[in-house]
């Protein structure tokens, strides 16, 4: 993010946050690894694993603070997620989907997150990852279950049509599962993202830029700077809710995987 | 798919086969298109590919 100082000059023009502020400089030397998003990866694999291993370490019968907060998250996506999608062979999957939810909601949040303010999502690679990974899982879980053969076959001709009409309808179901729905699952993640912290900047920014203005102009700031604040709430819903639908789908596809007639 | 939320898993399922069938059909008939020098191809795939579409998810969840 553009540092705040950027417009301290008077009655200079406002540039508006573009996607350029989203590509940030390597903190150390020229390595494309060591830049901010890298680290926030990294920093969300630690807060997690402690987290969780914290809340699960003494774990009672009539549990702490902590260890109901941790029990909290794990049964929201088990019973939401897990069971009520994947019926009983829920169990298999949780530690990918549990994984998976707290993973992308950690990097999420951090975009509201104050001094660290950068969803690690609006960098499209690392969705476009955790959509191969998905894509793997969910291809892999039904060649598993229902062999190579009866599964490509089920993808490729639903049953119960007239034969000419396979040629129409194949290459729709070919690019559904190979394309769409990788592509699909990874950009609905990292437009929200991109989208959220743009308007945040843009309305953090722009009233930062209109308390240097003249004095009518300092008049309105306070209401930008308002609604900005009003945003980040609005964008925490936004980042919970979209850890929640990746995992659903990944769920749904899954649950299609493992579904024998389909 | 045998899902027991079938509401949502139909909702996406139907939106992934509604945008592959135009990109699919839509994009065939755009390379037709710019191979024959016509102009009208591009929406007779377009066509055909939200007709293929809209006839899967019947397949799959209308019947």
């Amino acid at each position: 993010m553009r540092a705040l100082s950027a417009f301290s000059a008077k009655g200079e023009e406002f540039i508006p946050p573009s996607s350029k502020d989203f590509v940030l400089p390597p903190i150390f030397g020229d390595n494309a690894f060591t830049t901010k998003p890298i680290f926030l990866i990294g920093l969300s694999v630690i807060l997690i694993s402690v987290f969780f291993v914290l809340s699960a370490r003494k774990a009672a019968i009539v549990p702490s603070k902590f260890q109901f907060a941790g029990e909290l998250v794990y049964g929201f996506v088990r019973k939401d997620l897990g069971e009520e999608i994947l019926g009983h062979e829920f169990k298999r999957f949780m530690p990918y989907l549990f994984s998976l939810f707290t993973f992308i909601l950690v990097n999420n949040i951090f975009g509201i997150v104050p001094f660290i303010q950068f969803p690690t999502f609006s960098r499209i690679s690392f969705a476009y990852v955790l959509g191969i990974i998905t894509f793997i899982v969910f291809h892999y879980v039904g060649v598993r279950k229902q062999g190579t053969v009866k599964y490509v076959k089920d993808i490729l001709f639903m049953p119960g049509v007239p034969k000419p009409v396979y040629i129409l309808l194949t290459p729709i179901e070919i690019a559904t599962y190979l394309i769409v729905r990788p592509l699909t699952i990874s950009l609905r993640l990292f437009a929200n993202m991109f989208a959220g912290h743009l308007l945040l900047m843009i309305f953090i920014l722009g009233g930062e830029h209109l308390l240097q203005g003249a004095i009518g102009l300092k008049l309105v700031s306070p209401f930008a700077f308002a609604f900005g604040i009003a945003l980040t709430f609005f964008e925490f819903l936004v980042q919970c809710l979209q850890a929640y639908i990746f995992t659903l789908l990944t769920a749904l596809y899954i649950a299609g995987g493992l579904a024998d007639e389909h | 798919m045998a899902t027991q939320n079938p509401r949502e898993g139909a909702l996406y399922s139907i939106l992934g086969y509604m945008l592959s069938g135009l990109i699919f059909w839509g994009g065939v008939g755009y390379f037709a298109d710019r191979f024959f020098n016509t102009s009208f191809l591009t929406l007779v795939g377009l066509l055909v590919g939200m007709g293929g579409a809209l006839y899967l998810v019947w397949l799959r969840f209308g019947r």
